[in-house]
This record gives structure tokens, sequence and C-alpha cells, in this order.
């Protein structure tokens, strides 16, 4: 196995459905590599949508892994390209990883040298939230993150499967549903939030979920 | 704002192709007198605002109630709470579906009232209902879907060998007789519930093809009734177009007129979805005060999208498609003819709302990786031919609809085996969507406006059938597209691991 000493961000665009295809062709064009496509919801806030009932509305999460020193050049051409820093077109943020396995690459192992080193002039006022809950708990999340100053969120439907969790129906085997509640907020107010969620949610109590916060080295779009 | 301005143009798209087709023949070949193309226009307006209101309700109420329906049936785990709900269910849903009603009225008339309308109703409800459950458990048990198409095909097979001749198109008109606009997208949704959960990559694969799995029920009622009718006299002759004469001359009486029938069939439809809601509501759902409020607003934007694009295609398309069927067969060139059937089939059914749930709920399920412009383009060709084809069984004197149907239904089957099963899913539920309310008003009026004219086809026979021909051609597009898929993918994923 190879260690490759480069250090690696992992690169997340939330942007409206049918979007997501065309910000990924566009980074691969750049260079990058790796990539997925998730799709969410996002919550919306106004007051005639709330009105007629309309509370979220479909988006896509596209994930890239993409070498720190090449970040600098792609993530200015999609934001630019995509106009992500303009109102109501998408949110562009960047983590740092750790280090990473290409599993379609036999596993080759890549590590980052140091988390962070490209701190400076570079915008890192910014926190990820993930919330892991059962399906259907994601709004009472995103309420309560609202209540302690975030602005709304992303809900990505998922499944679980927690080391007890699989449980069998006659002969069908069932992975319990989950939300994923993933919100971006500036760093004073991760705590408040993350207090909030905690309370409102029982997250504590076993299986009641989960809650981990990442920083965010670079944001765009973010109002 | 920009959710709406979307959703918006979504509908706008929806409807102006048939729009321009319509305006491109009314201005060359085919004349359109005014009174009947401005009811055409404001028809097309109602269908756009309709769909754009109804498909917000099923997203925000029909949807996620079918979903949660599904979770809280599983987690009874007793089989037989879970065989008594999806028979209820199935039954309910059916029994007061207003197209049954109408195909039932017509069974009783062409019997002479020796099956009563009332049997065929009950019969046809136990049908899907029985159906339904053994769709439900089907997954339980992990039996493969093309196993249980094979089994539901060949029990109709035989039923239609024994069965009087006049009843087969009558039976495989059915998938449009029992699924409306709101049961397609209700039973599809309490599928992706029931199965969302299961582990692995059977989930995808058992979100659909219970759509597909209780229309196979119909039938099968169907033919059954029709065996017990073997010795009654069927001297009268079937007339299931008697009734859409137009009353009222003037452009906003025959919209209009309508609206109270319309109201009453869609509110009728809507009933038990709400009851069966409100008491999961009390009993286990327990939504907080908020959601429950949403997807009752959810009903309410369902309800009156439902009433404005019935209303709009009932009044303002089927005249036209009367009109525009008539006139084209009467033209020399008959390859035009069966060339604009399969273009009016092929944008006619893209207005249709059920093929825009189906598509959103494949997307959601398969996390976008199957597009839903790739299953919408599946349903427009596999239309067109189902339209393109009748047209051709007008003209040619020999062809009987079972010649189109047995080989058909047949090579699906066959084809099931070599498909990845999500695509048969997909595609036999195809067969239930694609036959609703475009189907009914504007093809149908195509082609029986088609039969009329032409000389030794007894319109009445020759029109009917049309709507067993959309039934089973967006099933065959839709494996074909399977099958294209499967080679595609496998091809990407080898080239994906050499690089």
């Amino acid at each position: 196995m190879n260690n490759n000493t480069k250090s690696y961000e992992l690169i997340y665009v939330i942007l409206n459905f049918g979007m997501g295809s065309k910000v990924y062709r566009f980074a691969r064009n750049l260079g990058i590599k790796r990539g997925m496509i998730i799709l969410g919801k996002g919550t919306v806030k106004s007051p005639f949508l709330e009105f007629l009932g309309i509370t979220d509305v479909r988006k896509e999460i596209v994930l890239m892994v993409c070498e720190s020193s090449k970040i600098n050049d792609i993530v200015p051409q999609i934001v630019d390209n995509f106009n992500i820093d303009k109102p109501n077109k998408g949110i562009l943020f960047t983590i740092p990883i750790k280090d990473f396995y290409d599993l379609q690459n036999n596993g080759k192992k890549y590590v980052s040298e140091k988390v962070n080193k490209n701190g400076g002039a570079k915008n890192t006022m910014y926190d990820a939230i993930f919330v892991v809950v059962d399906k259907g708990k994601a709004e009472f999340v995103v309420e309560a993150a609202n209540e302690a100053g975030a602005k709304g969120g992303t809900i990505i439907h998922a499944r679980g499967a927690g080391e007890y969790e699989i449980e069998k129906i006659f002969s069908m085997e069932i992975e319990p549903e989950k939300d994923i509640v993933l919100i971006i907020l500036k760093k004073e107010l991760t705590d408040a939030v993350v207090n909030s969620i905690k309370e409102k949610l029982d997250i504590e109590k076993e299986g009641g979920g989960i809650i981990f916060v990442q920083e965010v080295d670079q944001a765009y779009g973010i109002l | 704002m920009n959710v709406l301005l979307k959703k918006f143009r979504d509908a706008l798209f929806s409807v102006i192709p048939i729009t321009i087709i319509v305006l491109i023949l009314n201005f060359t070949i085919v004349p359109i007198d005014n009174t009947s193309l401005i009811k055409f226009l404001i028809g097309a307006v109602l269908i756009i605002f309709g769909l754009l209101i109804f498909l917000i309700g099923v997203d925000i109420a029909i949807i996620p109630m079918g979903d949660m329906l599904g979770s809280t049936i599983l987690e009874t785990k007793s089989i037989w709470k879970i065989v008594l709900i999806c028979f209820l269910f199935g039954f309910s849903i059916s029994v007061v579906e207003p197209v049954l009603h109408i195909v039932a009225g017509q069974i009783d008339y062409v019997t002479a009232g020796a099956i009563a309308k009332s049997l065929v109703i009950v019969s046809v409800s136990i049908g899907v209902g029985a159906l339904m459950t053994l769709g439900v458990l089907r997954p339980l048990f992990n039996i493969p879907l093309p196993i249980f198409f094979t089994i539901a095909y060949s029990v109709i097979f035989v039923l239609a060998l024994i069965a009087p001749p006049e009843f087969i198109s009558i039976s495989f008109d059915a998938p449009g007789a029992t699924t409306g606009v709101l049961t397609v997208p209700f039973i599809s949704s309490l599928a992706i519930g029931l199965f969302s959960k299961r582990a692995g990559k059977a989930s995808e694969e058992d979100s659909f093809g219970l759509v597909g799995i209780t229309t196979s029920g119909a039938i099968m009622a169907l033919l059954v009734m029709s065996i017990f009718a073997r010795n009654v006299d069927l001297s009268h002759t079937i007339n299931q177009y008697t009734n859409t004469s137009i009353p009222s001359n003037s452009i906003a009486g025959s919209f209009l007129h309508l609206v109270p029938s319309v109201m009453l069939e869609t509110l009728s439809a809507l009933l038990p979805i709400v009851i069966i809601f409100l008491i999961f509501q009390v009993t286990s759902f327990k939504l907080s005060k908020n959601s429950f409020l949403n997807i009752i607003k959810g009903f309410v934007h369902t309800f009156i999208g439902a009433v404005l694009f019935l209303t709009g295609a009932n009044g303002g398309f089927m005249e036209v498609g009367v009109i525009i069927g008539g006139t084209l067969t009467s033209l020399e060139n008959k390859i035009v003819v069966i060339l604009f059937g399969f273009l009016l089939g092929a944008v006619a059914i893209l207005a249709e709302p059920s093929v825009y749930v189906i598509s959103k709920q494949i997307e959601d399920v398969t996390s976008g990786y199957i597009k839903g412009s790739l299953i919408i383009s599946a349903f427009s060709i596999g239309v067109g031919l189902a339209v393109a084809l009748s047209v051709i069984r007008t003209i040619v004197p020999g062809l009987k609809l079972w010649h189109y149907l047995l080989p058909g239904y047949g090579l699906a089957v066959v084809l099931s085996y070599f498909v990845p099963n999500l695509f048969v899913g997909i595609a036999f539920d195809s067969g239930g969507v694609a036959t609703g309310l475009m189907a009914a008003t504007f093809i149908l009026s195509f082609a029986q406006g088609a039969a009329g004219v032409i000389e030794g086809s007894n319109a009445l026979i020759d029109g009917f059938g049309t709507i067993s021909m959309i039934a089973l051609m967006p099933v065959l597009t839709l494996l074909i597209f399977g099958l294209i898929f499967k080679v595609k993918s496998s091809k990407g994923g080898t080239q994906k691991n050499e690089q």
C-alpha cells in the first residue's frame, strides 16, 4: 500500500434538485476524480409557501474529494460558474479530511499531512453539525436548531444499521430508517444549537440519535 | 417563490406539447371549429393549474401518508393484521373508484342486468383487495417479482381462454378502471413506505410493482365474472360512449355543468384515504399539530387540483379528440394517420399526473440514479405506440385485440426474467399509471373518432380496447429501457474499474 502524503478536503455542494450532475460534471473537467450525489430535502421559509403547506424542497448534495493544493483553484470556479454566492443558488463548503482509502483502487491509502494546515486568511468561521435521528424526527431537529439561531438545514434520508438494529419480519430483513440533518452555521452559534437539539430530542438517551460537529474550512453561499 | 415557479414550469411544459400539436393540426390538415378550439385552450389552462395544485397536494399529503401507513402496518408484525388491513385498503379504494362504476354500469347493460352493477363493483374490489394483499406479502416471503407476474398472468391467460371473447377487451381495460389519479400515488407510496426499510438492494426493487399486481387483480375478477355470464344473452351492443354527449354549447356552460359531478367523483375517491388517515392519526401516527395540518392542507390541494384538471380534460379535450380522430382518419394517406396517432399519444401522456408522481418516486427511491426524464420518455413512446397500434387495428379488418395482447403480455413476462427487478416493478406499475386521465379523455375520444369514420369497423367495439393497449405498451417499453439500461450500466461499470 502506498501512502500518498498530500492533504485532502471534502467539498460539499448543496443545490436545487437537478443541478447535482451538472456541478459534478463541471468539477470532473477541473480534475476532480471521486465524487457522489445524494438526494436531500432543504427547508424553506416563506409565509406564503407555509400557508400552502410546502415546507421542504428537493435538494442534491454533491460530495467530492479534492487535494488541498488544488482546492483554491477549483472551488472559486464552481462558485462562479453556478453563482453559489448569490442568494438561493446553493451552499458550498469544504471540510478537511484526515485520511481516506480508495476502495476502487485496492484500498490505496491517502493520508493528509496535517489537518487544517492551510489556515490563514481563509474563512474558518463556520461549523457543520450533523444530526442522525430516527425517521420523522428531522423536522424537530430543524425546529430546535432554528430556535437557537440556525437558519434551516438539509435533510438526508438514510437507513441505519446499528449493532442491534437489524431485525426480521417474516423472511424480510429490516433496517430502521433514519434522517440525517446537516446544518451549517457560524461557530459562535454551534454550542447553543447543539444544546437545543440535545434537549429537545433526548439525544443522550439510548437510541436517541447522534450529533457530531465538523469544522468547515471554506464556505460560500451562506446567508 | 422559486419553488412554486419551478413547479409551475413543470406543469406548463407537460401541457404545452399537446397544445402545440393540436394547434399545428388545426392550421394544417384538421381545421377545428372555433368553439371547440377555445374550449380546448381553456381546458389546457385548467389542466396546467390543476396539475400544479394536484402535484403539490400529492407531495405534501398522499405520498407522506402512504409512506407512514406502510411503515406502521409493517410494525404490527402480525401477518393477520397485515392481511386484513391491506385487503380493506384495496377493497375500499377500489369500491369508490368512479371509473369502475362506469365500467360496471356498462357490463350491467351489456348483459341485460344478468350481472348486476353492484356485483361487478364488489367482485372487482375483492379482486383488487386480494391481489394487493398478495402483493404486500410477496416481499415478506421473498418471492421474486418475475415469478409472481408469471403466475398472475398465467392465471389471467387461462381465464381469458374460458371467458366469452366479448369480455376480454373489457377485462383488459380494467387497469384503467381501478387506478384513478388518486389511487396510483397512494398505492405506490404505500409500497415505498412498506419496503424502504428493507435491508440491501431489495429495498429499491420492492418499492415498485404493487400497482401492477393490484391491477392484475381487477383483470382476474372481471374475467371470472364473465365466465359466470357465459349463457347470458349478449345481444345488446357495448355502448360505452353514449354518455359523452355534450348538452351545453356555450363555452363556459360546457365546463361549469361538469363541476358538480367531477367534485362528487373526486370527493368519493379521496374520502376513504382521508378516513384511513384520520383513523391512523388517532390510533398510531399521532402527528404533531403542524404536520397534521399540513397533510390536511395537502388533501385540500389534491381535491382542488383534481377537480380543475378533470374538468379541463373532460370539458376541453374530449371534443377535440373526437374531431381530430375523425378528420385524420378520413385522409387517404393512412401512414399520416398512424404517425399522428403516435404523436398525439406520445404528447398526451406528458400531461398525465400519475406519470409525474411515479417518476419522482423513482428518482427518490434510486437517489436520482434513474432519471425521471428517462421514465417519462419510456411512457411517452409506449403510449404513442399503443395509439398507433390501435389505429392500425381499425384499418386492418382481421386484426383482433388479442393478437396484440397475447404476444404482448407473453413478451412482458419473458422479458421480466432478463431485466433488473427494479425495472420489472416499475414496468408492471406503468400499466396502471398510463391508463389515467389523459387516456380516458383525449386518447380514447381520438380512437373513437378514428374508428367512427373507417368503413367496416364498429366505432363502439374498435374504440374499445385502446385502454388495454395503453395498459400494455408502456410495460413493454419500460422493460426494454430496463434491458438497455442494464447493458449500458454494466459496460460503464467495467470502464470505471479499468481507470
